[in-house]
C-alpha cells in the first residue's frame, strides 16, 4: 500500500483554488474550536437564505439569548461563526457549494492534527487529496479528501456537507481502500465525515447497499473524535 | 395565532412548515423515497420531545425562534436546498428546545 498525489487534473485546479480561499481557513479554524450548537449554526446559515445576521440570531436562543454567554470567548466565537457563514451564504449557489465541501475537508483536517497518539514528527503524515495504491489493483479515480499516513495506524477519510452525498460509489471506494490494505497485511481504517447530523446519516446508511459497517461514520455529534476527544 | 408557551405547542408550531418543506423536496423524484424516510425519521424524533416535554414551558426566545425557523424555510424555493434543510430543520428546533438531535 502506498500513497500519491492525485494528479492535478483541471477540476482539481478548480478546486485547489477554493481550498485556498482565506474564508474556508478562517471559519475551518472557528468550527474546530466551536461547540455542537455553533456548528449547527454554521450548517443552517451556509444552507439559509436570510442574510440578515438577526433572523439567524432568533433562531437560536441557546446562541443569542438572553440565557446564552453576552461577552467572553465563547460569544465572540458564536459572532464570528455567523459571520463567517453569511460570507459563504452570500457567494453563489455552485461557489456556496464548493466552499462548503472544503470547509468540511479543513475542519477535518484540523481536528485530525489534534490527535494526542500523532507524534509532532508524524503530522506531516495528514494529507489531502491522496490516491492510495495497492499492487495489482487499478487506481481510483478520485483521490481521498484527507489521509493519514502512519504505517500500522493509516487512514483513508472521505468528507460530504450532508447526508445526501453518502453514495454507493463513496462507500464501496473506502471499502475497497480497507480490504485491499487487508490483502496486503496492512491496516487502513476508513472513515467517511459528514457535516450532519448521525439520525440523517443514518437515514441515507440503511438505503445503501454498498458494504459499511466497517466504514466508522463521524456526524456533526462525533465530531471531535477525530481529534480523539 | 396562541403565543408559543410549551415545548408541545412549538413543536406544533413547527411542524406546517416541515411538512411544507417535505412537499418542496419531494420534487427530487428520485430522492422520493429517502426524502420521506428522512422526513419520517425526524418527525418521530420531535413527536417523542412533544411526548416526553410537550406540557413544559419554553424557554427564553423559543417562542420567536419557531416562527424565525418556519419563515426562513418558506424562502426556499430549489427542492435540492430543501432536502437539506429536511436534516438541518429538526436540528435547529430540537437545540432551541434544550435537546441534543
Amino acid at each position: 500500500m502506498r500513497f500519491q498525489d492525485a494528479s492535478p487534473d483541471a477540476r482539481a485546479v478548480v478546486y485547489a483554488g477554493i481550498q485556498a480561499d482565506p474564508l474556508v481557513a478562517r471559519a475551518s479554524a472557528l468550527l474546530a474550536d466551536a461547540t455542537h450548537d455553533q456548528r449547527i449554526l454554521a450548517r443552517a446559515v451556509m444552507n439559509g437564505m436570510s442574510t440578515s445576521p438577526t433572523n439567524w440570531q432568533a433562531m437560536f436562543p441557546s446562541l443569542f439569548g438572553v440565557n446564552a454567554p453576552s461577552d467572553g470567548p465563547e460569544r465572540a466565537r458564536t459572532e464570528a461563526i455567523l459571520a463567517a457563514s453569511l460570507e459563504v451564504a452570500e457567494r453563489g449557489e455552485q461557489i456556496r457549494s464548493q466552499v462548503r465541501g472544503a470547509l468540511v475537508e479543513s475542519v477535518t483536517e484540523l481536528l485530525v492534527r489534534r490527535r494526542p497518539g500523532l507524534a509532532s514528527a508524524a503530522l506531516a503524515a495528514v494529507r489531502r487529496e491522496r490516491r492510495i495504491l495497492f499492487d495489482g489493483v487499478r487506481a481510483e479515480i478520485h483521490p481521498y479528501d484527507v489521509t493519514i499516513e502512519t504505517p500500522g495506524a493509516s487512514e483513508a477519510i472521505d468528507c460530504k456537507w450532508g447526508a445526501r452525498g453518502i453514495n454507493a460509489d463513496v462507500l464501496h471506494q473506502l471499502d475497497d481502500a480497507r480490504t485491499h490494505a487487508a490483502d496486503e497485511d496492512e491496516v487502513l481504517t476508513a472513515t467517511i465525515v459528514v457535516f450532519d447530523a448521525e439520525r440523517s446519516c443514518a437515514v441515507r446508511l440503511d438505503r445503501q447497499t454498498a458494504p459499511h459497517d466497517a466504514t466508522r461514520l463521524i456526524s456533526l455529534e462525533t465530531l471531535d473524535q477525530l481529534a480523539g476527544r | 395565532m396562541d403565543p408559543i408557551s410549551t415545548v408541545g405547542a412549538a413543536i406544533a408550531r413547527a411542524r406546517p412548515a416541515y411538512d411544507d418543506l417535505t412537499a418542496l423536496a419531494e420534487d427530487v423524484e428520485d430522492e422520493w423515497s429517502y426524502i420521506n424516510d428522512l422526513a419520517s425519521a425526524w418527525i418521530e424524533r420531535m413527536d417523542a420531545v412533544a411526548d416526553a416535554r410537550g406540557h413544559e414551558p419554553v424557554a427564553a426566545g423559543v417562542a420567536a425562534a419557531v416562527p424565525a425557523l418556519a419563515a426562513e424555510v418558506a424562502l426556499l424555493d430549489d427542492p435540492h436546498r430543501a432536502i437539506d434543510w429536511l436534516s438541518t430543520f429538526p436540528q435547529v428546533l430540537l437545540i432551541a428546545l434544550g435537546e441534543r438531535p
